[in-house]
C-alpha cells in the first residue's frame, strides 16, 4: 500500500513534466525554512523542508485539480510510535514528519451555468480575513496556529459540491459526508500555546500522555451541509447557512490521572477534545465607496461551545499520584458575530487593510473567561517598492478585552522568477489564556527560502 | 469699392481655413481611435510582459486577457496570470457600465477571496509592472477628456497627429501627449505628464493587421522616475471572439478563467 502510494506520488510529480503542456497545468514550491526563537524556555524549532505541487488539467469540461503538499516539517516532535506519512482525517495529533497532504484532489464537470466537483476539497466563504464569521466548512489544522495563513491553515474536507450560476445570481451547495476533525499540536511542541499542561510536558521527569478522542460516528445524520445564495453588483452580498459540527476547538474534562515509573511520572491531563454541532446563519457584503473597499459580515450561530477559565477545571494545585475528577468544563450558548473590514490604497503599491470584529456569546456565565464581547481589531500595511521586487508587511492584531497583541513583520524580496527569500519577526503579549498571550514564549524570527516553478 | 459680401466670404474662408489648419480636430481623432478599441474589444489575447529593473534584472510575467463588447453595458475583460508560480492564478475583472463606471474585482489565490478594488485604483502600477490597471482595461469615456492636436508629426516611420490629452477630473497624470497614427486610428506613442515632468512613456511597435484591426504586437512602457520598463509582447490575439457572460463571472475570475 505505501509503495503503492509512493509510486503514485513520483508519478504525479513527475508525468506533468513529461505530458504535453496542453494537456496538463503544473507548478510547484519548496520553502526551507529555519526558526531562531527568542525566548529560551521554547520548545526548539528544527528546520523544515516543505514541497508543494499543483497539477490541472486544461480547461474542459471535466477537470481535475491536485494540491499535495509533503517535506520534513521542523516544528513537530517526532511521534513516539509509527504514523501513517500520509496525514489523516482520523486524528487530532498527527505529530508526523516527514508527511504528506492532499490539501486539495477532486474532479469537476462544468458547464457554463453549473459546476460539480467531488473530492477532497476547501472553501472559501465570507468577506473577512483570518477569522470569517461564515467559513465554517474546513476545520483548521491548529498545529502552527497564526504562523500559518488562514488558507494554509484549512484541512481539506471530502465533499460533494455544485454551483449554479445566472447572470449575477450564483448559488452553491455543499455537502461533506464524512466528518473531519480539527488538528492540534502535542503539549510538548512549540505552538501547543501555554497551558498548565504544557508546562508541566516541559519537565524532564514528566510524561504527558495524549489521548485521540473518540471522533462522532460517521454516519449521514453526522454529515456537515452548507448552502450560499450570491449576488455581485454595486454592492456584493451573500447568504450563507451552515449545519455541522463546529471547526474550531473545544475540550471536555474527564479524570486527570497521575502515575509514577522509575524516574518519571506519568499524566493523563483528563482532557479531550470534543466535537459539537451547531448551525449558523450568516450575510456578507462588499463594495467600494470612493477610494475605500469595504466588506462586512455577521452569522448567527446556533448552540456553539466554549471552554470555562482554567482554574475552574479541577486541577489540583499539587501534582500527586492518583485520580482526580475533573468539573464539568463546556458551556453551550447561541452568539453572533459580526465585523467590518476595509482597504485603503495610502499610495501606489501601498495598501492599508483594517477590520474589526466582534462576537457577542448571548448567554454568558461568569465562569466563562471569554466576555461577553469578545473584540479583535487587525491592521495590515502591505508595501510593495521597486516595482515589488521588494514586499513588506506589518501586521497588528490587538483584543482589548484581554489586552492581548499579535505583531509581525515581514520583508520579501524576489531575486527571480523563481527565487525569493523573507524575514518575519512575530511577537506575542498578554494574559496567558487569551487568544495571542497563551502564545507569548513563542516571539521568534524566521527565515524563508522559496524556490517555485 | 470692395463688395461687403466679399470680405464675408474671405472672413468666413479665414475662420475656415483657421480650424481647418489640421483636417481633425482632437476630439474627431479620438473618436476615430475609440472606435477601432469598441471593435477590438471582443478579443483574447495571449502576452508575455518583461520587467527590466535599472541593474538589468529580468522577470516574466505571461497572462491571458478576455474582453467582450457588453452592450448595452460598455464591456467586460477578465485578465489572468499564468506564470510566474507566484502570479499564476492572480486575476483582475472588469464590468463597465460606461466607459466610465466600473466595478473592479481582484482574486489572489494565497487567500482565496475575490476582493473589489476601488476604481481610484486604475493608475496604479498593474502588479508590479510599468503598465496601469487603466491600460489593460477597455476605452475610456471621450467626455471625461478635453482634446487638442499639437501638431503632427512622423513617429517610427508614420504619419501622427500628435494630441494632448486632459482628464477633466483629478487623475494622477495631468496630461498625455499622444501620438495617434493617421488612417490607422491606433497609438504608436504616450507620454504620461505629472504637472511639467514627464512620468512615464509607452511605445507601440511592431504594428500587424489582425482581423481588419491594427495591432501592436509589442508595447514598451517605461518610468522615468524610476528608470524600470515593461515589455509587453503578444503572443497570440485573436479578435471577434463570442465569449460567454460566464467567463466574466466571479466564478470565472476565481478559475484563472476557465
Amino acid at each position: 500500500m505505501k509503495k503503492a502510494f509512493i509510486t503514485f506520488v513520483v508519478f504525479a510529480c513527475l508525468a506533468p513534466q513529461c505530458l504535453a503542456e496542453d494537456f496538463l497545468s503544473v507548478s510547484g514550491r519548496l520553502n526551507l525554512r529555519g526558526v531562531i526563537p527568542l525566548n529560551n524556555s521554547s520548545p526548539t524549532e528544527y528546520p523544515s523542508l516543505l514541497g508543494r505541487v499543483k497539477i490541472d488539467t486544461k480547461p474542459a469540461t471535466w477537470r481535475f485539480h491536485m494540491w499535495l503538499e509533503g517535506g520534513w516539517d521542523g516544528s513537530v516532535d517526532l511521534p513516539s510510535h509509527d504514523h501513517s506519512v500520509l496525514k489523516t482525517w482520523d486524528e487530532v495529533y498527527q505529530s508526523t514528519t516527514p508527511f504528506l497532504e492532499f490539501k486539495e484532489l477532486y474532479g469537476a464537470y462544468s458547464t457554463d451555468f453549473l459546476e460539480i466537483r467531488a473530492g477532497v476539497q476547501r472553501f472559501s466563504w465570507g468577506r473577512l480575513d483570518e477569522y470569517p464569521v461564515n467559513d465554517l466548512l474546513n476545520p483548521w489544522d491548529n498545529t502552527q496556529f497564526l504562523r500559518k495563513s488562514l488558507e494554509d491553515r484549512k484541512i481539506g474536507v471530502p465533499s460533494l459540491s455544485a454551483r449554479v450560476n445566472k447572470g449575477n445570481w450564483n448559488l452553491e451547495a455543499v455537502w461533506v459526508p464524512l466528518f473531519v476533525p480539527y488538528r492540534l499540536p502535542l503539549p510538548t511542541e512549540r505552538w501547543a500555546g501555554y497551558s498548565e499542561i504544557a508546562a508541566l510536558a516541559e519537565r524532564s521527569d514528566v510524561e504527558v500522555l495524549t489521548r485521540q478522542p473518540e471522533l462522532p460516528p460517521r454516519t449521514l445524520k453526522n454529515s456537515s451541509v452548507g448552502l450560499r445564495f450570491q449576488n455581485t453588483g454595486n454592492v456584493d452580498w451573500a447568504v450563507t447557512l451552515f449545519h455541522g459540527y463546529d471547526p474550531r476547538p473545544v475540550f471536555k474534562t474527564t479524570e486527570l490521572v497521575v502515575s509514577t515509573q522509575p524516574g518519571r511520572m506519568l499524566i493523563d491531563p483528563g482532557v479531550e477534545p470534543d466535537f459539537n454541532k451547531m448551525s449558523s446563519i450568516g450575510i456578507d457584503a462588499a463594495t467600494v465607496k470612493g477610494d475605500w473597499s469595504i466588506r462586512a459580515e455577521a452569522a448567527y450561530a446556533f448552540g456553539r461551545y466554549f471552554n470555562t477559565k482554567r482554574e475552574l477545571w479541577g486541577y489540583p494545585a499539587v501534582i500527586a499520584p492518583g485520580s482526580y475528577r475533573l468539573n464539568p468544563n463546556e458551556h453551550k450558548s447561541d452568539t453572533i458575530e459580526y465585523g467590518v473590514g476595509v482597504d485603503y490604497r495610502l499610495f501606489e503599491d501601498c495598501l492599508l487593510t483594517m477590520q474589526a470584529q466582534q462576537t457577542v456569546i448571548m448567554n454568558r456565565p461568569d465562569t466563562l473567561y471569554d466576555r461577553k464581547f469578545e473584540t479583535l481589531f487587525w491592521g495590515n500595511l502591505k508595501n510593495g517598492f521597486m516595482n515589488q521586487k521588494v514586499e513588506t508587511n506589518l501586521n497588528l492584531a490587538y483584543n482589548p478585552e484581554h489586552g492581548d497583541i499579535m505583531a509581525k513583520a515581514n520583508a520579501w524580496y524576489v531575486f527571480t522568477d523563481y527565487w525569493k527569500a523573507g524575514l518575519t519577526a512575530v511577537a506575542f503579549w498578554g494574559p496567558y489564556e487569551s487568544l495571542f498571550g497563551r502564545y507569548s514564549k513563542n516571539d521568534q524570527i524566521e527565515a524563508e527560502v522559496v524556490f517555485s516553478w | 469699392m470692395i463688395d461687403a459680401r466679399f470680405v464675408l466670404l474671405l472672413l468666413i474662408l479665414a475662420a475656415m481655413s483657421v480650424q481647418s489648419a489640421y483636417a481633425m480636430n482632437g476630439r474627431d481623432v479620438y473618436e476615430k481611435v475609440q472606435e477601432l478599441r469598441t471593435r477590438a474589444l471582443d478579443r483574447k489575447t495571449e502576452a508575455t510582459m518583461e520587467l527590466y529593473d535599472r541593474g538589468g534584472g529580468k522577470r516574466t510575467r505571461t497572462l491571458t486577457e478576455y474582453g467582450r463588447n457588453a452592450s448595452p453595458e460598455a464591456y467586460k475583460a477578465l485578465v489572468v496570470f499564468n506564470s510566474p508560480a507566484d502570479l499564476k492564478g492572480v486575476g483582475f475583472l472588469i464590468h463597465a457600465h460606461t466607459f466610465s463606471d466600473r466595478d473592479l474585482w481582484a482574486y489572489f489565490p494565497e487567500y482565496r477571496r475575490v476582493r473589489r478594488i476601488p476604481n481610484s485604483s486604475q493608475d496604479d502600477s498593474f502588479f508590479g509592472s510599468d503598465f496601469s490597471y487603466d491600460d489593460f482595461s477597455g476605452p475610456p469615456n471621450l467626455n471625461d477628456y478635453s482634446f487638442k492636436i499639437l501638431r503632427e508629426e512622423k513617429f517610427d516611420g508614420k504619419d501622427c497627429y500628435v494630441v494632448e490629452v486632459k482628464p477633466k477630473e483629478r487623475r494622477k497624470y495631468t496630461s498625455y501627449i499622444a501620438w495617434v497614427a493617421k488612417n490607422l486610428w491606433i497609438h504608436t506613442k504616450i507620454d504620461y505628464y505629472q504637472g511639467r515632468d514627464l512620468y512615464r512613456s509607452g511605445v507601440f511597435r511592431d504594428m500587424r493587421n489582425i482581423d481588419g484591426i491594427p495591432t501592436p504586437f509589442r508595447i514598451e512602457m517605461q518610468n522615468l522616475k524610476t528608470r524600470h520598463r515593461t515589455v509587453l509582447k503578444i503572443r497570440n490575439i485573436r479578435y471577434r471572439t463570442k465569449f460567454s457572460d460566464e467567463l466574466f463571472s466571479q466564478r470565472a475570475l476565481e478559475r484563472g478563467g476557465r
